[in-house]
């Protein structure tokens, strides 16, 4: 049974499906639910990730049922706003979703498309509830339909694309650098000659999604672009490569080797690239060193995100930084079975440093973990911003949801992704003043005491 | 998916419960308020003239419209959201899907308001209904927070489901002696986000404020600020309490207590007749605080008419309230200098007590409002429209909340030279390429809202650029859409 949670940041499966649907260029979303739901999650998603306005956002289509609908049943009132918005709306391909309501009164979706099709609009479905799970969930279920139903309108392409790479897992918004990463995990495939496909973002539409079956391998980022990757092994045959999490720094290096291997690609052509990036970040970190050592960015920290986040992030900051990573908080849920080899991991990055892992979405919970750790920076949402001002230590916001940052092509991926991580976390330390860690202690002291009294 | 066999029943249950429980008794007694619709005749969809807009509400019962195609737009419980996010020391539980949370997250990190529990129904409760979650989420925050109060805020999936909340709020108020305020929003009920402030002010004021006539009469003043700026309600503070008035400043930023002594106050001013309006007639009706009515304190002489309005309620002293307007007047004139809008032609797409206020500031600085799109239209602004007709009886009024479709239709029509707007989807107005001053974050009332809001409005017409960028991104409507007449998908409902 799904317990309650404070400060929830997982949204749900509905504003999930609908950070699929808005990311990709030319793909409408009808939402077949009560009037809210669209502004919730223009509120509540788009509006803290530094803003995404495409057509999403409160001007989303939505049929915004009433109270007859609810009694007698919404079936009319879709039909009716599915002709209108392909009337109205720009569009390449239109997508319903639908929300709590229209799901408990038993509106038949699949119905619906088919009358759509009938009368020749490009028009899939996917049941998208938020009483069936999170934001997470919905990009699941919004790519399957996506890749299930897609064929159908007869646009695939028919012949393969050598060296063509898909690329799953990175949640549009819920990873709040999802552009910037894509972008350069993109750069790093053509680096070695590859053709990614991103799928999402500037520049993504249906040539992109017509081609998935297409591609030669399948890089699942984190856990929930498994779901996909497994679809198109069972259907096409594609290769999957799954990786522990956000390849940044070094670990973009092993990557692109591993991602040779498997295609058989050019050894010297792919070394070669590997060495000048690496080249590039050796002499980022060379300029950066006196920074370092007057500054103390050698520190124990805190990080708060999800799961590949908080892999990828970490393992940058200890295994090439030298920082250690005391308490790390996995948000996003992930599935029992990748548990224990993410602790595995996430333990191991820095032997006997006493790395506490924990698995959790409340912000209850959470806040209790961070203030009993004792650490010197926290890296994590807006909602842990409190916690960090009543420890007295640098914060830096990297992991959804965001208020102080404005985002559109910035990313923690890759070998950039790495630079962008180091100017951002040395800034917060350099403008929380850096000698503050020397006076941890007393500061700690203070923090738990003024705790009695915080909001 | 699966068709519950029980729902439909429980839900005409439901219904008539409500019915029977808003006769014409103590308006407290109901379980929720009245919809607009039902309470005010509200219409959210309509276009046309201002005359037209008279005729409508003169001749009986407006006739209802609905939209055959319409975007997302605010809901009841959003704005149960947005009004409790400003009560001090307390908790919501939203007993609800896990989305419906959502806009609490944006209250709680752009503003450090609220703090917000989902009871995160699954697919399990959506059939078995899920009492006992809401009990353990209740008990479990109260131990951990010791709120003042705690909010329970209902949703479709409770709504439909007809989940007993009321024996939750009573069992738990005895158990863990705590004001437990249940909050009846749906989602689907009413056509009208406003409904939803409605509905929590009811349920504030049934549960907070005490029984009728169990009050000792206190000399404070209420004055009614729902979910405005915070920089407003301090502007409206400065301005009453330099005349000498003891405020009780209710529901933003309101406690516990605030409700009890707003019961017993002399008197009750509002800042926005459109969303304090329950509150105010029902504290008149329920515990006999007398209640004045003034437009919005928007620009110099609205707010010198509203501080008229509210010194002859309260019998101050005339000659001082009329010096304290001067004095303030002459401030602001000194900081305009000669800026002025003469010759500009402006678009408002305003909630509706505010674009009716808001046009007159803009007429106060010489500009011509060519059209407004208000959010709602109903009998609360027959006056206004009738004032209006007379002085501009062909000006275009649009109601709409949410519908940036046939906004953009109209203003492609009339080129407007600046646009005035507070709602979530000023982004695509932008791209029309006017100037666009978002009112949603920006301070508009009293004598200081003037000054501010000109400096908005001189930026805005200095420098365009960032309009005409934007404008190198089209809108996502077709070429076809603009050809039709934009209340094309407006129609009268078929009963």
């Amino acid at each position: 049974m799904a317990h309650h949670i404070e400060g929830s940041r997982n949204s749900c499966a509905l504003h999930g499906a609908l950070q699929v649907i808005e990311a990709i260029e030319g793909v409408v979303p009808v939402i077949h639910s009560t009037a809210g739901c669209g502004v919730q999650h223009f509120l509540g998603v788009n509006r803290l990730n530094a803003g995404a306005d495409r057509f999403g956002g409160p001007p989303v289509s939505n049929s915004n049922i009433s109270e007859k609908h609810v009694v007698f049943g919404g079936s009319s009132r879709l039909r009716e706003q599915l002709k209108n918005t392909v009337k109205i709306v720009e569009g390449d391909l239109y997508v319903i979703v639908t929300g709590c309501s229209t799901e408990m009164v038993g509106d038949d979706i699949p119905a619906m498309t088919k009358e759509g099709r009938d009368q020749d609009f490009q028009v899939i479905y996917a049941n998208t509830p938020g009483f069936r799970g999170d934001v997470h969930l919905g990009y699941q279920l919004a790519v399957k339909a996506l890749i299930e139903q897609l064929p159908s309108l007869g646009k695939g392409e028919q012949s393969p694309i050598e060296g063509l790479v898909n690329i799953w897992g990175i949640v549009p918004h819920q990873d709040p650098f999802w552009a910037g990463n894509l972008e350069e995990i993109g750069r790093l495939l053509e680096g070695i000659g590859l053709k990614p496909n991103l799928l999402f973002g500037y520049g993504q539409g249906l040539t992109a999604w017509n081609r998935v079956p297409k591609a030669a391998l399948n890089v699942v980022v984190s856990v929930w672009g498994d779901a996909p990757a497994l679809l198109l092994e069972e259907r096409y045959g594609a290769q999957v490569l799954r990786l522990e999490g956000l390849p940044v720094g070094s670990a973009a290096g092993r990557f692109l080797q591993t991602v040779g291997d498997r295609l058989n690609l050019d050894v010297t052509r792919t070394e070669n690239f590997i060495k000048s990036e690496e080249k590039r970040l050796s002499t980022y970190l060379a300029s950066i060193a006196d920074t370092y050592y007057r500054a103390g960015f050698q520190r124990e920290f805190a990080l708060i995100g999800e799961s590949a986040q908080v892999v990828g992030i970490s393992e940058f900051l200890a295994g090439t930084l030298g920082l250690i990573p005391r308490t790390l908080i996995i948000t996003d849920n992930p599935p029992e079975n990748v548990r224990e080899a993410l602790l595995t991991t996430l333990t191991g990055l820095v032997e006997n440093s006493g790395t506490e892992v924990f698995f959790s979405e409340d912000l209850a919970e959470i806040t209790d973990i961070v203030r009993s750790a004792a650490v010197e920076l926290v890296l994590g949402s807006a909602l842990e911003e409190p916690v960090a001002v009543e420890l007295g230590v640098p914060f830096l916001q990297l992991s959804f949801p965001l208020s102080k940052q404005v985002v559109l092509s910035r990313g923690y991926a890759g070998y950039r992704g790495a630079a962008t991580l180091l100017e951002d976390f040395g800034s917060a330390i350099l403008s929380k003043g850096y000698n503050s860690h020397i006076s941890q202690e007393s500061q700690v002291h203070t923090a738990s005491e003024s705790a009695l009294y915080g909001s | 998916m699966k068709l519950r066999l029980g729902w439909f029943r429980k839900w005409n249950q439901f219904k008539t419960v409500i019915s029977k429980t808003t006769a014409l008794m103590s308006l407290l007694k109901a379980k929720s308020s009245r919809t607009r619709e039902k309470r005010l005749d509200t219409l959210n969809a309509w276009q046309g003239n201002v005359s037209a807009a008279v005729t409508e509400f003169s001749d009986g019962e407006p006739v209802k419209r609905i939209r055959t195609f319409s975007q997302s737009t605010q809901d009841d419980l959003l704005y149960a959201l947005r009004l409790l996010a400003a009560i001090r020391n307390s908790v919501s539980v939203i007993h609800a899907g896990r989305g419906c949370v959502a806009a609490g997250l944006f209250h709680q990190v752009t503003k450090g308001n609220g703090r917000w529990i989902v009871t995160n129904l699954d697919d399990r409760d959506t059939i078995m209904g899920a009492d006992l979650k809401l009990r353990k989420a209740i008990k479990e925050v109260y131990h951990r927070y010791k709120p003042e109060v705690i909010f329970i805020v209902s949703s479709p999936i409770v709504a439909i489901n007809n989940d007993d909340i009321q024996s939750v709020v009573e069992e738990l108020h005895e158990e863990l002696e705590l004001d437990i305020v249940p909050i009846y929003v749906t989602g689907f009920a009413s056509h009208h986000a406003v409904t939803g402030y409605d509905t929590t002010l009811h349920a504030l004021l049934k549960y907070l404020a005490g029984k009728r006539g169990e009050h000792n009469k206190n000399n404070s003043v209420n004055l009614l600020s729902v979910a405005e700026h915070p920089d407003d309600r301090r502007e409206a503070e400065r301005i009453l309490t330099s005349l000498g008035l003891e405020l009780n400043i209710l529901p933003d930023e309101a406690s516990h207590g605030t409700f009890r002594h707003a019961a017993a106050a002399r008197y009750s001013i509002s800042l926005d007749q459109d969303t304090g309006n329950y509150l105010g007639i029902t504290l008149r009706d329920e515990y006999g605080v007398p209640y004045a009515e003034a437009s919005r304190p928007i620009g110099i002489g609205a707010t010198g008419r509203w501080l008229s309005v509210a010194g002859k309620a309260l019998g101050l002293d005339e000659a001082a309230v009329k010096l304290f307007h001067e004095q303030e007047s002459e401030r602001v004139q000194k900081a305009l200098g000669d800026f002025n809008l003469n010759g500009v032609r402006v678009y408002l797409g305003l909630a509706s007590a505010t674009s009716f206020s808001v046009l007159s500031l803009i007429e106060e600085l010489g500009g011509e409002v060519v059209g407004i799109t208000v959010s709602r239209l109903d009998q609360l602004h027959k006056e206004r429209l009738e004032e209006l007709s007379s002085r501009y009886p062909v000006l275009q009024i649009h109601v709409a909340d949410g519908q940036p479709f046939e906004e953009a239709n109209i203003i492609k029509r009339l080129s407007p030279d600046l646009y005035l707007g507070d709602s979530a989807h000023l982004g695509q107005i932008g791209r029309l390429g006017i100037p666009v001053v978002s009112l949603e974050e920006t301070p508009v009332l009293g004598y200081n809202g003037v000054i501010a809001l000109a400096r908005r409005f001189s930026a805005a017409l200095l420098n365009r650029t960032f309009g005409a960028a934007l404008a190198r991104t089209p809108l996502p409507y077709k070429e076809s859409w603009f050809r039709r007449s934009p209340n094309w998908h407006i129609k009268k409902e078929v009963k």
